[in-house]
């Protein structure tokens, strides 16, 4: 053992001599970061923060890679409960709200006051989608880092195959519905969605979205409309698909099941996030095609993705370097090309003027769709205990893929466990009276 | 006579029918791993789920695999804590277990049941509380910080605990009576007896160890002190994209090699230990 700790110790020892070189008044901060989509995601990140530290000597920061949404999340807030908060996180774009309400990230007003701009100057040059979730309360939490939206991948071959038009695909849920039927054939499903845990709450946002709904109320934290015609519409299609017209397997599939299916042509058409796009274009083979979410009453859907935030208990020396750093990775240049990596959508509007930005558009068509349905785009779902107050929904729209409940009745319990989650938050607001 | 010699071959081959049917059912998994690691692109390749290896069977997946983290480092720092873990635990563990099983004390057995209710709490509630410990100690985003909280063992001291208990005392008064003092006795006589305990003990903490993720991620932020499985993580765990399934599959081959290749070099002294103990009632 004592060789073991002195090993341990020595290594520790190393680390705080090689750290310890440029010794000037250098701000070194932490930034945590999950990896959303695949391990080369956790390669470019570390060499773009390498890149940061190389071009300046005020700050160094250190990257340090946090598995999953939820795990950064977890991870970050123990971190600052143990008095080590990080001074930056990239965090899933809908943990705000929450985030704000338990006191562990700032707002970052102060900063905007230090760089003498106003929000809406600061904002102005991101897509309008994206500001409910960077706000919360009215005041800036976040700032958006790389974006998505739910998109329509199908492939063209089959459609050929089956007598329709790859150019015409389709747009509405009918459409939709007679597209599936015609494109299901022996052990190939017409149609297949992500349904594991926090994909399926983001389809059923774009679901009930495009059938008119909110999902949640955007201007307070303690309100859902899961038992709402919108909703429980949406989620009757969803049992149709499966039970009715029989053009979606019965049961969970997980995003990577999903993916897997598409580019075997064991599924013709899937739903799955603009943030795939990469992933999809470097792995299918066969020709394929992306379009809008189709809609049933209007074209929305919710965006995705995550956005930088900064966490309480830091000194004032960390704010100001965790904050320089987040407007290196905020610039239309290095979004730009975070975009191009991954498939992402770049939130800032003016990264799409850059010529290789225009170049790359022109190149993939794919992605420019991508874009296209920007304008349609609403806030993610964001309230008091997201994650539970989601996984609520979840939950019941599982057990009705599964054939163990129906949509109607599903959409109630949800909606039920829901307003139980929420009841401490309304209980201290709207239902607090004088 | 014939028939029954028949019979009992019949039987006999059956159950090895049986067995290996059961046997193949709870290798598939490792199997699929295997073969996928090997399969070339096979996140576009429609048989992604088949068990039959492909006829040209390709080393890029561990390539890849290899690529995105600094394995090196991370088996240095997984073997680190799991051999840091158990050496402490060893010491911790033989001592409580000697005491609860031997000394007699007020309290003993109240105190014997309090440390057995840590069985019942559930790690991630501990979480805040021990890294909270850490960091007061100053072991925040060191490996000394990753092995802190399990340099105690509650299961290891019930188990150690009832080891010595089964052990007959006369060995331990021969010795006392030839003025061998406690340390001694517990060096000499009893861990010598006491070691079918301490392997099993040892298996299930280095398997534990090995393959814990969620507290080594809490506790380390440098990647020069991450470990294995956040390091398997970093492929294993897309959110919003598909799945490589080839890479992913190498990745976990590469974690699990270690610990599947020293079972099976060990196993025979595994049994060993537990058959030739000098254990006799």
């Amino acid at each position: 053992m004592t060789i073991v700790t002195r090993l341990g110790l020595g290594a520790l020892a190393l680390t705080f001599a090689s750290a310890a070189l440029p010794a000037w008044a250098q701000t070194k901060i932490e930034f945590f970061f999950p990896v959303p989509v695949e391990g080369k995601l956790a390669r470019e990140m570390t060499r773009l923060v390498k890149v940061y530290n190389e071009s300046q000597k005020d700050v160094e920061v250190t990257a340090v890679y946090t598995g999953g949404y939820d795990d950064t999340k977890l991870k970050a807030q123990a971190a600052a409960k143990a008095g080590k908060p990080p001074s930056v996180v990239l965090m899933s774009a809908n943990f705000n709200v929450d985030l704000k309400l338990s006191g562990d990230i700032i707002s970052l007003e102060p900063m905007l006051k230090a760089d003498e701009t106003t929000r809406d100057d600061y904002l102005k040059d991101f897509w309008p989608a994206l500001h409910a979730n960077a706000m919360v309360d009215g005041e800036l939490y976040g700032v958006p880092f790389h974006n998505s939206t739910p998109l329509l991948y199908y492939n063209v071959e089959h459609f050929k195959e089956a007598g329709l038009d790859p150019t015409k695909p389709p747009h509405t849920w009918a459409e939709l519905v007679d597209a599936a039927k015609k494109l299901t054939k022996g052990d190939r499903y017409g149609f297949l969605m992500p349904a594991g845990y926090d994909y399926l709450g983001w389809l059923m946002e774009a679901l009930s979205m495009s059938n008119g709904g909110r999902y949640f109320n955007e201007e307070y934290s303690g309100e859902v409309y899961y038992d709402q015609p919108s909703m429980l519409g949406a989620a009757r299609f969803v049992e149709d698909l499966i039970f009715k017209h029989k053009v979606m397997p019965q049961g969970v599939t997980e995003a990577g099941g999903v993916s897997t299916s598409f580019f075997a042509g064991k599924a013709s058409m899937v739903l799955l996030s603009t943030g795939s796009l990469s992933f999809i274009r470097e792995n299918m083979k066969q020709a394929y095609d992306v379009a809008f979410v189709p809609k049933n009453v209007r074209n929305a859907v919710p965006i995705g993705g995550a956005s930088l935030v900064m966490f309480a208990g830091q000194s004032e020396d960390s704010k100001k370097a965790g904050w320089k750093f987040i407007k290196w990775l905020t610039t239309p240049e290095t979004l730009g090309g975070w975009s191009r990596f991954t498939g992402y959508f770049a939130p800032r509007k003016s990264a799409y003027d850059k010529p290789e930005m225009k170049e790359f558009i022109a190149k993939n068509p794919d992605a420019k769709v991508a874009l296209d349905q920007l304008p349609y785009a609403k806030p993610w779902f964001a309230t008091y205990q997201t994650v539970a107050v989601r996984k609520a929904l979840e939950d019941e729209i599982q057990a009705m893929m599964n054939g163990k409940k129906k949509a109607d009745q599903a959409v109630k319990d949800a909606q039920k466990k829901a307003d139980e989650l929420m009841r401490p938050y309304v209980e201290q607001t709207s239902l607090k009276l004088p | 006579m014939k028939t029954m010699r028949l019979r009992k071959h019949l039987s006999a081959s059956l159950l090895a029918a049986l067995l290996s049917a059961v046997a193949f059912l709870w290798a598939t998994p490792f199997l699929w791993t295997l073969v996928a690691s090997f399969r070339p692109e096979s996140a576009g390749s429609a048989d992604m789920a088949s068990l039959l290896p492909d006829r040209h069977p390709t080393l890029e997946n561990f390539r890849n695999a290899l690529e995105s983290g600094t394995f090196g480092i991370y088996y240095a720092n997984t073997l680190i804590v799991v051999a840091g873990v158990l050496a402490v635990q060893c010491v911790t563990v033989s001592l409580a277990g000697y005491a609860f099983a031997r000394l007699r004390f007020p309290g003993r057995d109240f105190l014997f049941y309090a440390f057995l209710l840590q069985l019942m709490l559930v790690p991630p509630a501990l979480i805040v509380p021990n890294l909270r410990t850490v960091v007061d100690l100053g072991l925040y985003d060191t490996l000394p910080g990753v092995m802190a909280p399990y340099f105690a063992s509650a299961f290891g001291t019930f188990l150690m605990r009832q080891t010595f208990l089964a052990l007959p005392r006369d060995f331990e008064e021969a010795a006392a009576i030839d003025g061998a003092p406690w340390w001694a006795i517990i060096w000499y006589v009893l861990l010598p007896m006491a070691k079918p305990g301490l392997v099993a003990f040892a298996i299930v903490s280095i398997t534990a160890h090995w393959n814990e993720f969620l507290w080594p991620l809490m506790v380390i932020n440098s990647p020069s002190n991450q470990t294995l499985t956040i390091g398997l993580a970093s492929f294993a765990m897309g959110a919003e994209g598909g799945k490589e399934w080839g890479v992913l599959a190498a990745g976990t081959l590469l974690v699990m090699a270690p610990l599947a290749v020293a079972f099976v070099a060990f196993q025979r002294r595994f049994v060993d230990s537990f058959v030739f103990s000098g254990v006799k009632g």
